[in-house]
């Protein structure tokens, strides 16, 4: 049985690329609309594997991923955006031989016609770095710019749920306070955001609730506030004492 | 030097062109070598030589020729069949056995090979239809027309460069300014994130096969009406159409019909100036030169 509130949730999902070696092994996950939600954890727990396979990237062998009420679980990837969920991955999110234009006309060619212009303008308009070149090469952008481009061309069918996969990799602190802080302020027009992150404390300040992910599985969840003062966690699942210093 | 090799190089440099222009497209899309790619251009030619043949047989009046040209509309008519015959004959090839090679994940030299196989039996299968006795689309004799400057055409070469040169521009135009030419640039960048996107990629390659098909289908009716067809016509032409697509630039349109026209320029000089025998040699030494001097070819960008 579903929950009405309920964005995206997966039951018992079990991922990978080769079915006798998952590496997600039976994650139960609920996000709640409007919720923004960090996926944490150390290096190979699946945290990556689990989104790509929600996202329709990675084989799903057993287990469901429901989309509100809709089982998207074996939906194929093209399929889901227009079901509502959008997917930025963690590296070559972007064209880098086309432009920033037609990137965003790419993503705007699944919309109704009468549509595309005015989505265009729109996201222009809320990313207005991306509106003053758009005939550049999207491959000539800084790191920062990219990262707004691959968000902007995910927000262009107005998703429910967005999905991102370390959007803070390879860039600069300043760089990674500015990118978190559009998301935040995306969230807060009424998209539910899924956060795969490495960076701990950055994800952590903008996140309702936490996912700790350890060997493919769910090993702790909670709020986001309470996982940040929680030394034992981050300890234990965060990896390194750099780590539980950045969450403490 | 004989100018008129310039015009002898242009027309063949326009065969190759299209030819290319199919192969630097599947190239980019798939990533890999389609070495079967000739065969399209030889069944092209044969499907439109049984088409126009069956409608002559249907009515002699199709058969009667369009103004200054030596064929009747029995010819048109049978390009465009030809053009719908050999894309489905990509996609079944496709279908039976490139596609289910990509569906296993097989390596590029497993589809090369593969290309190779079905390359050879595609050309049994035409001899075994049409034998491999030469034909013609029309045994009526042109009179080439002086253009100035020691330079003749016929009315079938000069209509075979106007064609050559609209297609390249349709396709170029197909390519920058559409949503499914989008979508083929996305799906030759990063076919992963072209799905994420929401291009259904499987669809981008079946247009990709029935266009690359389709021009090399023209090609091949281009090269029966000005020569002859023969089932070896598109073996003959598979290094030339190669060489013109590195040299080129994988996955550029108009680089890919310019080197066509250089390859067939080279041929032509070549043949004027050191002997015919040296003219299929030609093309492989571009393809060498351009390897070494510069991979990317001329309109590429290095990776």
């Amino acid at each position: 049985m579903t929950n009405p509130q309920q964005a995206l949730s997966t039951q018992n999902l079990v991922a990978g690329y080769e079915r006798d070696l998952p590496i997600v092994r039976g994650v139960d996950f609920l996000v709640a609309t409007g919720e923004l939600i960090v996926i944490l954890g150390p290096n190979g727990a699946g945290k990556s594997t689990f989104v790509k396979a929600i996202a329709g990237l990675v084989p799903v062998h057993s287990g469901t991923a429901l989309l509100g009420s809709a089982d998207i679980t074996h939906v194929p990837a093209h399929e889901k955006i227009r079901h509502g969920l959008a997917f930025v991955p963690q590296t070559e999110n972007i064209f880098a031989t086309l432009t920033i234009e037609d990137n965003l006309r790419l993503a705007a060619d699944i919309l109704p016609r009468e549509r595309q212009a005015r989505r265009i303008a729109e996201l222009y308009t809320t990313f207005p770095d991306l509106a003053a070149r758009p005939s550049l090469r999207a491959g000539q952008l800084s790191g920062g710019q990219r990262q707004m481009l691959a968000v902007a061309r995910a927000l262009i069918v107005e998703p429910s749920v967005l999905i991102l996969d370390e959007p803070s990799a390879g860039l600069s602190p300043k760089i990674v306070a500015e990118v978190f802080s559009r998301l935040k302020a995306i969230n807060k027009t009424g998209v539910t955001i899924v956060l795969v992150e490495q960076n701990v404390k950055a994800a952590l300040a903008i996140a309702d609730r936490a996912v700790i992910l350890v060997e493919g599985r769910v090993r702790h969840e909670g709020p986001a506030a309470t996982l940040a003062d929680d030394p034992v966690v981050a300890e234990l699942y965060l990896g390194a004492r750099h780590d539980r210093r950045a969450v403490s | 030097m004989n100018p008129q090799a310039l015009m002898d190089g242009l027309i063949t440099g326009s065969m190759i062109g299209l030819g290319a222009v199919g192969v630097t497209l599947t190239y980019s899309i798939l990533r890999f070598a389609n070495f079967a790619h000739g065969e399209f251009i030889s069944w092209g030619a044969y499907f439109a030589f049984a088409v126009a043949g069956a409608l002559g047989a249907v009515s002699g009046a199709m058969l009667a020729p369009i103004g200054p040209f030596s064929f009747g509309w029995a010819l048109p008519i049978g390009l465009l069949a030809a053009l719908a015959l050999t894309g489905g004959l990509a996609l079944v090839v496709d279908a039976l056995l490139f596609g289910r090679l990509r569906r296993q994940r097989s390596t590029v030299i497993i589809m090369v090979m593969a290309s190779f196989g079905a390359a050879l039996t595609l050309r049994s299968l035409l001899e075994f239809i049409f034998t491999s006795k030469p034909a013609y689309y029309t045994k009526a004799l042109q009179i080439a027309l002086p253009l100035g400057g020691g330079i003749r055409a016929t009315p079938d070469q000069l209509l075979s460069l106007g064609l050559a040169a609209v297609l390249v521009v349709a396709i170029h135009l197909l390519l920058t300014r559409t949503a499914i030419g989008r979508s083929m640039r996305a799906v030759s960048e990063n076919p992963q994130l072209a799905g994420v996107v929401g291009i259904e990629v499987r669809k981008v390659i079946r247009v990709v096969w029935v266009l690359g098909a389709g021009l090399a289908a023209v090609a091949g009716v281009i090269a029966g009406l000005l020569v002859q067809v023969r089932p070896q016509m598109g073996l003959d032409l598979l290094l030339p159409l190669f060489a013109a697509a590195i040299l080129g630039g994988i996955g550029s349109v108009p680089g890919a019909m310019l080197a066509g026209v250089i390859v067939g320029l080279s041929e032509a000089l070549a043949v004027q100036l050191i002997g015919a025998e040296w003219r299929a040699a030609i093309a492989f030494i571009i393809l060498v030169l351009v390897l070494l001097i510069r991979p990317q070819g001329i309109f590429g960008r290095p990776e």
